[in-house]
């Protein structure tokens, strides 16, 4: 993926470390080729490519609906954005609108699937600089988030809430409730997290850790947290507001820091758990009665949905999530191509990790969040030449058989 | 002769005692978390399981040292531990034994970097300059402060003259005079870095260097390793207690309850020692990196260690 810079070192102090796939700072399986002399790193090479699962292509093989619980299966942590996504991408295609109660719930589960995502992340970094105590207590709030998401649709992770025009289980008053109970438990702990991590212990770990200059964030192309802790002010829910995030706009602000550190991405993600906080609960002020979807069989609409493509992006946990969907009239896709955020935060490790120690090494990586199994795109790598070239589809099938 | 004996008989001890320890260290932080924790004896189970476990050698390891190392390091920890006890229990000791205790313990956390660092494995290396880093740091104040108190105590390098040192003046070392606090507090800041939990477990961060020098251990190698830890943990704590916490008042205890509550008195303090030093600072605080590690102990535990030598040279 990434070329290997020329190293020009003596040849005994520097040493090849090989950080992955399998390896405790990783959550999921992804190879660095590290070079380090002493503790610092000279260089670093990324290799992707592990858990490439081939999604796009078995979507385009399935129809529509299928294709909703692929994309949902994308990510474990994200699923709903995926799905969000897709499904606007598709409504776009056939012109469907669905109701105002279905954009709102849609919402909702959105902020509450950020909120689980945060403070996932939150854990693992205390876990990463060796404070499994926080760790703990971070976990603990997100298995409260987790709780609510199976009351409200049914299932802890693949929430299957969204269908072609709207979504599929309704929010009874007892459970806004609830989750209005809930949210002001995770602001009271997120609270206490915060202090945690404006404490000296973890600030020393982090702050001043894998920079990312504002410019070198602007040329690299990241998104969501990555971006906004190198001072850049984007957010897809402000920029290009989906869902009910336009009625919404008055109750949040985009967060961002300038420091660009693995603090300042850290920091990001607690500041936004706020906001987040404050978007579920203006959305369950103004929830609008009504339907929550077309009310017609999903079999039905999907075959009414035209040939054509539309571009959908949405504000992932990880940053901005892109579609492209192409459909081909019947009830398939002739493409889809998606653009994770993690694939796009994950160029800009090697900027952030050449130089550092190799304690920081596992800090920076999960400093950008990397959800890993929805990066993997197939590069094919000539080892004689040192060509890349990278394969479709029709070639892949080819070469299989 | 008889020394010896007792000395042997409190190998078995030794070894049931700090496994015991360790298992209500895990508990206690398991609370701390909010967690449940294992049960009290699981590093029983853990021991025994690893015992019958296949031993893999890697082949790039050298194979000698590779072998012999979990065995001299868990050895030197236990007979580390075993002689403070001993004495403890013979209530007697033989010149010096407070250099060959503290000896043993730095041989037991040498060998076993030494082990992981001929595994031939990258972050066995890295777990090795690691803990060299570490050793140079916390090393020279620890026995510094061991040095401060033994010339106080007499002078005399006899462990048990010093224990009878503070009986006879009826103060524990620590109250007694402002050195030897300052040598206990240094010793006692000491311990999490001598053991190699968080925040100093940074030869064996688990996140950044995959266990250092223990990732390619398995089986009873990789269950002397564990077992030579938390013999160090236990040692350290019983040395911390004993040597400046010592009231004279677990000495009355015998009289009136007999030798073996003193030395449950002892144990019970050395826990006390173990759950400050080792539990509380490995949930509270987070994981240094190895330039602040070290930096922590050159402007602290070593001008704190040197002031109290100065301090007990100069009567104190």
């Amino acid at each position: 993926m990434v070329n290997e810079r020329e190293v020009k070192y003596d040849e005994f102090a520097r040493f090849i470390l090989p950080v992955g796939p399998v390896h405790p700072a990783l959550k999921e399986p992804f190879h660095l080729k590290i070079i380090v002399k002493r503790e610092e790193v000279l260089d670093v090479e990324l290799r992707l490519g592990h858990v490439h699962r081939g999604i796009e292509f078995l979507a385009e093989n399935r129809n529509l609906i299928q294709a909703i619980y692929l994309t949902e299966r994308i990510c474990g942590i994200c699923s709903h954005s995926h799905t969000t996504c897709f499904i606007q991408a598709l409504e776009e295609v056939g012109g469907l609108k669905p109701p105002e109660r279905a954009l709102y719930l849609r919402t909702l589960i959105f902020e509450l699937e950020r909120a689980h995502s945060h403070l996932l992340l939150l854990g693992i970094m205390a876990y990463q600089i060796g404070f499994d105590t926080l760790f703990m207590y971070t976990w603990a709030a997100r298995e409260k988030v987790l709780d609510l998401f199976e009351e409200i649709t049914g299932n802890r992770i693949h929430h299957a809430m969204n269908v072609i025009g709207g979504v599929r289980w309704d929010l009874t008053p007892k459970m806004a409730e609830k989750t209005i109970r809930v949210m002001k438990d995770i602001e009271v702990t997120t609270r206490r997290i915060y202090d945690f991590f404006r404490g000296e212990t973890v600030e020393k770990r982090l702050s001043g850790v894998g920079l990312l200059s504002q410019h070198d964030a602007h040329e690299l192309c990241v998104v969501g947290p990555t971006a906004r802790a190198s001072g850049l002010v984007f957010d897809v829910r402000k920029d290009d507001p989906y869902a009910a995030y336009g009625d919404l706009n008055d109750s949040f602000s985009v967060i961002s820091k300038k420091e660009g550190d693995s603090y300042a991405r850290t920091e990001v993600r607690i500041l936004e758990l706020f906001e987040l906080i404050n978007i579920v609960q203006a959305a369950l002020d103004r929830l609008p009665n009504g339907p929550i979807n077309l009310g017609e069989s999903p079999v039905r609409l999907m075959r009414r949905i035209p040939r054509g493509e539309a571009i959908s992006r949405v504000e992932a946990p990880r940053g901005e999530l892109i579609y492209f969907v192409k459909t081909n009239g019947g009830d398939g896709l002739e493409r889809l191509k998606i653009r994770t955020p993690t694939l796009a935060n994950i160029i800009s490790l090697k900027k952030m990790l050449i130089g550092c120690e190799i304690a920081d090494v596992p800090v920076i990586v999960t400093s950008i969040d990397p959800c890993l199994s929805c990066a993997n795109r197939i590069t094919l790598v000539d080892h004689e030449t040192g060509e890349v070239k990278v394969v479709n589809a029709d070639e892949l099938r080819r070469k299989k058989s | 002769m008889i020394a010896l004996e007792i000395l042997l008989a409190t190998l078995p001890l030794v070894f049931l005692l700090s496994l015991l320890f360790e298992g209500i260290d895990r508990k206690v932080h398991a609370r701390m978390q909010r967690r449940i924790g294992p049960p009290i004896i699981q590093p029983f189970y853990d021991f025994i399981k690893l015992l019958v476990k296949e031993n893999i050698v890697p082949t790039t390891a050298a194979r000698s040292i590779f072998n012999a190392s979990p065995s001299l390091a868990a050895a030197s920890s236990i007979v580390g531990a075993a002689i403070p006890l001993a004495n403890l229990i013979a209530r007697t000791g033989i010149i010096g034994d407070l250099i060959l205790v503290m000896y043993l313990l730095t041989m037991s956390s040498i060998m076993i970097v030494v082990g992981g660092s001929s595994s031939g494995n990258p972050y066995g290396a890295v777990g090795f300059s690691r803990k060299i880093m570490m050793l140079i740091g916390y090393e020279i104040p620890l026995l510094i402060s061991v040095v401060s108190i033994s010339i106080k105590a007499g002078p005399s390098l006899i462990y048990y003259d010093i224990i009878l040192a503070q009986i006879k003046s009826d103060k524990c070392l620590a109250c007694a005079y402002i050195s030897s606090a300052t040598a206990a507090l240094t010793f006692l800041l000491c311990i999490s870095a001598a053991v190699g939990v968080v925040p100093f477990d940074i030869p064996e961060a688990k996140t950044e260097v995959i266990h250092g020098p223990l990732i390619e251990y398995s089986g009873p190698q990789l269950a002397l390793l564990k077992l030579a830890k938390s013999s160090t943990i236990f040692s350290l704590s019983l040395l911390a207690f004993t040597l400046f916490f010592y009231f004279p008042t677990i000495y009355e205890l015998s009289i009136v309850l007999g030798e073996i509550a003193t030395l449950g008195a002892c144990l019970l303090g050395s826990l006390m020692v173990m759950l400050l030093t080792v539990t509380l600072p490995r949930t509270v605080f987070a994981r240094l990196k190895i330039g602040q590690a070290f930096k922590t102990y050159w402007f602290f535990p070593l001008p704190m260690a040197i002031t109290s030598l100065m301090l007990s040279v100069l009567g104190w």
